[in-house]
């Protein structure tokens, strides 16, 4: 029985053997076998170090974020940032931060001590324990693009009361630096307008600048873009 | 030949056979995983029987608020009321066109910083209310 035994494992161990050579024949050779041990073994690593490079670089770039908001206080490498909604703490690291002043389309390398109070400040970094730790911190004006129906106009003054959606009111001082455009209702191409071409009940498109100390919601308007209300009639 | 020899090769014909033909099943199901074609997920069908009560929602799938760019473009993408008016605005740029395919895909500049983008969309029916959102994205040169 034990010879019986003994000989049908042997004889089974031949014929997997046999079959499963036949089976590794018959499937196609790919790139890595085709290939000498030790090139797929750096092949292996390489890929591996490349996977972890990008691994790490997603990482950082999700939890990369960026905040702004008024400069609240500045104490040596601690900032608070303050906006609508809340005051965000900002850490400098001395080795890695790089602060900018935003100059239109150019920019220029400050350091963290010529940052001031009220300055509008964007900083991007890793946040951790609801501190951002800023790589860049950029000093930069704070704009706001918003739109609503021109109510009132004041040809003595030069300034334009707008209606939003959401029911807040601004005043928007119209001045010689503003530039002021129309969509032609036909082309909806964009010219450039004057003063006298406001109308009440005109759509307005606007971009203000804002420093935090406005009063009565009043700011000057850097950018206008009328919708003639000739649109929504035709 | 011995008997015992005879039932011994027998028994391990069997034997090896059954498990030769699970390895070479396997082995093929294997390369048929490998080769499997995955379909493209189908496109997420427009709602195209809209009634005269509802209109198609402003929706922008990019870019995210409050997301950080390191290039000076970006691509908004999304859906609106067809043959609406939209215009998308920030401080460096006005753009206004007719959205005549309801999906659009466009390119648009961004400023160093801070981006504040106000997008509108005005319903060509003139019963419906003008549909808005308002993102602020981040443009941040890999230079830095």
């Amino acid at each position: 029985m034990k010879k019986i035994l003994r000989n049908t494992f042997l004889v089974s161990y031949m014929v997997v053997l046999l079959v499963g050579q036949s089976v590794i024949a018959q499937t196609p050779p790919t790139a890595s076998a085709s290939a000498t041990p030790t090139v797929v073994v750096d092949k292996d690593i390489q890929q591996l170090k490349d996977k972890i490079a990008n691994k790490v670089s997603e990482i950082r770039k999700e939890n990369n974020k960026a905040i702004s908001g008024f400069v609240l206080k500045i104490d040596g490498n601690n900032m608070q940032l303050n906006n609508k909604e809340d005051v965000n703490q900002v850490k400098f690291d001395d080795t890695l931060t790089k602060v900018f002043k935003v100059l239109g389309t150019t920019k220029k390398e400050i350091k963290t001590s010529d940052i001031s109070k009220d300055d509008y400040a964007i900083a991007s970094g890793v946040v951790a324990d609801n501190i951002i730790t800023a790589n860049v911190v950029l000093i930069d004006e704070n704009f706001l693009a918003d739109s609503g129906k021109i109510t009132e106009i004041n040809k003595d003054t030069y300034n334009i009361k707008v209606l939003t959606s959401d029911k807040n009111t601004y005043s928007l001082d119209i001045e010689t630096s503003t530039k002021q455009y129309m969509i032609d209702i036909k082309t909806l191409s964009r010219d450039t307008i004057g003063f006298s071409k406001l109308k009440e009940g005109d759509m307005v498109h606007f971009v203000v600048k804002k420093t935090g100390k406005e009063k009565d919601n009043n700011y000057p308007a850097v950018k206008i873009l009328i919708i003639p209300q000739e649109y929504f009639i035709k | 030949m011995k008997k015992e020899t005879i039932t011994a090769i027998i028994l391990g014909l069997i034997f090896g056979g059954i498990v030769a033909i699970f390895i070479s099943l396997k082995s093929k199901d294997m390369e048929l995983a490998k080769n499997k074609v995955i379909a493209p997920p189908k496109e997420k069908a427009l709602s195209s029987n809209l009634t005269e009560t509802e209109i198609q929602n402003l929706e922008i799938s990019e870019p995210a608020n409050n997301a950080i760019f390191e290039k000076n473009m970006v691509r908004f993408k999304g859906v609106a009321a067809k043959d609406s008016l939209m215009v998308i605005q920030s401080p460096i740029k006005d753009l206004v066109f007719k959205n005549t395919q309801g999906k659009f895909d466009l390119e648009f500049p961004l400023a160093l910083g801070e981006n504040s983008i106000k997008i509108v969309v005005y319903p060509k029916e003139k019963q419906f209310r003008a549909q808005e959102k308002y993102i602020k994205i981040y443009y941040i040169d890999s230079e830095l």
